[in-house]
């Protein structure tokens, strides 16, 4: 506990980077292995964009009258670099304010964007599999592709996982609470001064 | 423990891809094959000097050609220009095979089927389709090269359905892939449903010498007509086809041709529609007697099969059809029984133009579930059935009726084998004759990525050996092929029987000569043209010169006066795009027009003997307004100088 009160800023700093990095790395990926795509066919989501064999699973999925991946064809991708970013911001902020209320910020908006993400995602998942052509060359029963595991869509295996992103920002969630605990901690105490901390300023201007 | 796996699988994957897939190893490198790999490589190993067991003929799709392999080895021996010139042989450079591809210069190859006598194949003549002139080639196999390419025919467009052989040869039946106006008219695109049609077309065969001619046709709804086959056994004088674009749809045919959720197999009984024609009942078009079955009942009936079938085809005992569609995970077994008795009690549940619809579930046995994209079917002589799947990249064995009742169609697929990548066709050992050998199966792959060196955006498609003798399948061997073959016919080699060289007293052109005193080049003057017969031997032409005007035109006949395996010579003449090749006892003919003066050597180009490089010549063509220089006889005969004519004469004479 005394450790987590002396480094508090820097789990909110270190929260801050890792929300920051989650921005830029990939959140989830789905690989689609099959006889005639040994390598496999991957699709990676980061918080702004899609990668990976779009193009090639697009053509693919159109045989059975699947909605065609586009870029900036989720509304999603643009709210989750604003999210996460005001995440960085949060946490950094809440770094230089000692409030409970400045950690909650961060914390909240964090549970609120994954939240959001994950039903968006479970979301479009079903839309994708459920909102098929009547009229396309293949009729099948409508699925939904898994969020997480494995599953097999005609010569397709399916492997759904999460990827780095989402786990840094579970990091910096972790992070956050982390800090938050050390801030209710000390705020039982009466000095509102963190123990092994140096005296104010002069000026008494918290650092 | 279970979500652990399902981790480790896409983390693997990506592991994979991190280290950019197998690493490259050095050849001394490779490890020891062992167990079941090794005995599948002593089992296709033929040693140098061995000889295949079977002769494998595949279609080269738009390359225009046949190509030759020897099973098990997958050596590939030859190539058979068909459709495409082919300088390796100087085919589509001389004048008669230039004549013979008329103004094509390629054509699509797709489906290689063997003369037969019986139901069984008799290695004399191979047939091939052209699937974008409308046209047929036979290939003789005496001398494995296209001996005549009749078309294009007419009412067709897009001879896919094709070369369907009866069982006695007595017609290589063809099936027009798209549906056009008949005779070569124009009707609107927006009237296809009504104003358009297919056709069968009945290609008769001389049973002495093979030659080809359009015998009749039989009129059909605009459908696309797909693969055929021909019946045999009880259903002998039947020929079936599929069918895709039931929905007679235009414009994204992807789409809009695959909303039905069956097509319909075409039953067509081709010893009525002859007699019918016979009979005189047809009508005229394009020049060709043509039967409308709506009038003629008992000529064609339509069977429904499973969504866009692709292959059909006939079990050795030509009791059960089986036709796959593509779209459907199932093969469909039909019972030619059935078929007739559903015939003879009008079975029907409507019709399409006129022709009778036959009840799907009067005629069907069962529906097999073979797995995705299934396509076409070969037999082994014993029983089974083998199936190809395009989608699932597979083969399925499985089991041909009779079935016990109440049998799970699933129990009926006793085996699978994945392939790399994307089977198309499939052949069995004589896989449609009455007598499969049921030995050795090549899958004929679409892709082959990632199984050979890279080469760049265009790679081979892969042809697979699988050993079919014992129960489970074999993937034994792999070979690559160019574009791009489609069908193919796998025969014994004891039933080929080709010559090793033309005999001399076989060559019947008047233009030939067997004696260098006999070779001439005489010029006529009116026309401008200068006609040469021209000797060749190891390891000199006679004449080795030959001078032309500016202008004329020069037609020379070749011949080669060898009688010894092998001894072949070409005739290429530079900067003139031409060159010929000339088999032993062979005589070609060459023409062109020469129209740049200066000296062009000629040279053979098929190396022949040590001296080879020495087998060379001069063609001079003399601006115009200059003399030309030639020793000239009374009759305008032309030779090279008189010193070199003495100087060849003592060469005779010391030679005998």
């Amino acid at each position: 506990m005394r450790y987590l009160i002396v480094n508090r800023r820097r789990l909110l700093i270190g929260a801050g980077i890792l929300a920051g990095l989650a921005m830029v790395l990939p959140l989830w990926g789905m690989t689609l292995v099959s006889t005639q795509y040994p390598e496999g066919l991957r699709m990676v989501v980061y918080s702004n964009h899609i990668r990976g064999d779009i193009d090639e699973i697009n053509a693919l999925n159109h045989y059975i009258g699947m909605t065609r991946i586009r870029d900036g064809f989720f509304p999603e991708l643009r709210l989750l670099p604003l999210g996460l970013g005001l995440v960085a911001v949060g946490c950094l902020f809440a770094a230089l304010v000692r409030r409970i209320w400045a950690d909650l910020l961060p914390l909240t908006l964090m549970i609120a964007i994954a939240g959001y993400g994950l039903w968006s995602m479970a979301h479009r998942l079903y839309q994708f599999g459920h909102d098929l052509d009547p009229t396309a060359a293949i009729r099948i029963a409508p699925f939904t592709p898994p969020m997480l595991g494995q599953n097999q869509i005609a010569q397709f295996a399916t492997y759904s996982y999460f990827s780095w992103g989402t786990f840094l920002a579970l990091g910096a969630g972790g992070l956050v609470t982390l800090a938050l605990v050390a801030d209710l901690a000390t705020r039982r105490r009466p000095s509102r001064r963190p123990v092994g901390a140096v005296s104010p300023t002069p000026s008494g201007v918290p650092a | 423990m279970s979500r652990l796996m399902q981790w480790a699988a896409p983390l693997s994957m990506l592991g994979v891809a991190a280290c950019g897939g197998t690493k490259p190893v050095a050849p001394g490198q490779r490890a020891m094959a062992t167990g079941d790999v090794q005995s599948a490589a002593l089992a296709t190993y033929v040693k140098p000097g061995d000889l295949d067991t079977y002769y494998l003929f595949y279609s080269g799709g738009h390359s225009g050609q046949v190509f030759v392999a020897g099973v098990p080895s997958m050596r590939h021996i030859a190539t058979i220009p068909v459709f495409a010139p082919y300088p390796g042989t100087g085919y589509g450079f001389d004048e008669a095979s230039r004549k013979m591809m008329g103004d094509y210069t390629w054509g699509d190859v797709h489906h290689p089927a063997l003369s037969k006598t019986n139901g069984d194949y008799d290695g004399r003549w191979l047939f091939v389709n052209d699937n974008a002139n409308n046209r047929i080639a036979r290939i003789n196999l005496r001398d494995f090269k296209t001996a005549q390419i009749l078309g294009p025919i007419p009412n067709t467009m897009g001879n896919h359905g094709s070369s369907m052989v009866t069982n006695n040869t007595e017609y290589a039946l063809v099936a027009t892939r798209f549906s056009v106006p008949l005779g070569s008219k124009y009707e609107s695109l927006d009237d296809y449903a009504t104003k358009y049609h297919g056709a069968f077309t009945g290609i008769k065969v001389d049973p002495k010498d093979g030659t080809m001619s359009v015998g009749w046709q039989i009129m059909t709804p605009p459908f696309d007509w797909d693969l055929g086959a021909t019946g045999k056994g009880p259903s002998d004088g039947w020929a079936f086809w599929t069918s895709y674009n039931s929905e007679r749809a235009t414009g994204k045919l992807e789409q809009t041709a695959s909303q039905r959720d069956r097509d319909y197999v075409a039953v067509v009984n081709w010893k009525a529609a002859e007699q019918a024609v016979n009979a005189g009942k047809t009508f005229e078009s394009g020049g060709v007697k043509m039967v409308d079955p709506a009038k003629v009942p008992g000529v064609m009936y339509l069977l429904p099969c499973g969504k866009s079938p692709h292959g059909v085809d006939v079990e050795p005992n030509g009791e059960y059809v089986i036709c796959s569609g593509k779209l459907q995970p199932t093969s469909t077994v039909f019972s030619f029984k059935k078929i007739q008795e559903a015939i003879a009690k009008q079975d029907f549940t409507g019709n399409e133009d006129g022709i009778p619809v036959i009840r799907y579930e009067a005629a069907v046995v069962m529906e097999v579930p073979v797995g995705l994209g299934p396509l076409h079917t070969q037999f082994d002589g014993k029983g089974n059935a083998y199936t190809s799947l395009y989608v699932e990249s597979a083969i399925a064995k499985w089991k041909l009726p009779p079935y016990a009742p109440g049998t799970d169609p699933k129990s009926v697929v006793l085996d699978k084998i994945p392939v790399q990548f994307n089977v198309g066709h499939l052949v069995v050992a004589e896989g449609d004759t009455r007598h499969p050998q049921g030995t050795y199966l090549v899958a004929m792959n679409k892709m082959s990525k990632g199984r050979h060196l890279n080469v760049g955006p265009s790679i081979p498609e892969s042809s697979q050996l699988i050993d079919i003798t014992g129960a489970k399948m074999k993937m034994t061997y792999e070979s690559f092929t160019e574009p791009e073959p489609h069908f193919a016919q796998l025969v014994r080699r004891e039933l080929i029987k080709p010559i090793e060289f033309y005999p001399k007293e076989e060559n019947k052109d008047p233009d030939a000569v067997w004696n260098p005193q006999d070779a001439k080049v005489v010029r006529h003057a009116a026309t401008r043209t200068v006609e040469g017969k021209v000797y060749a031997i190891r390891s000199y032409f006679e004449p080795g010169r030959i001078q032309v005007q500016e202008g004329d035109t020069l037609v020379l006949h070749v011949t080669n006066a060898e009688q010894s395996r092998d001894e072949i010579h070409g005739f290429g003449i530079t900067a003139y795009d031409k060159n010929i090749v000339i088999d032993p006892g062979e005589t070609k003919t060459v023409k062109l027009v020469a129209r740049k003066s200066g000296v062009y050597p000629y040279y053979c180009t098929n190396f022949c003997s040590a001296l080879h490089q020495e087998m060379q010549g001069y063609l001079e063509v003399v601006p115009l307004g200059q003399v030309m220089g030639l020793y000239r006889n009374n009759q305008g005969e032309m030779f090279a100088t008189s010193q070199q004519k003495a100087a060849v004469a003592k060469r005779d004479v010391a030679q005998r």
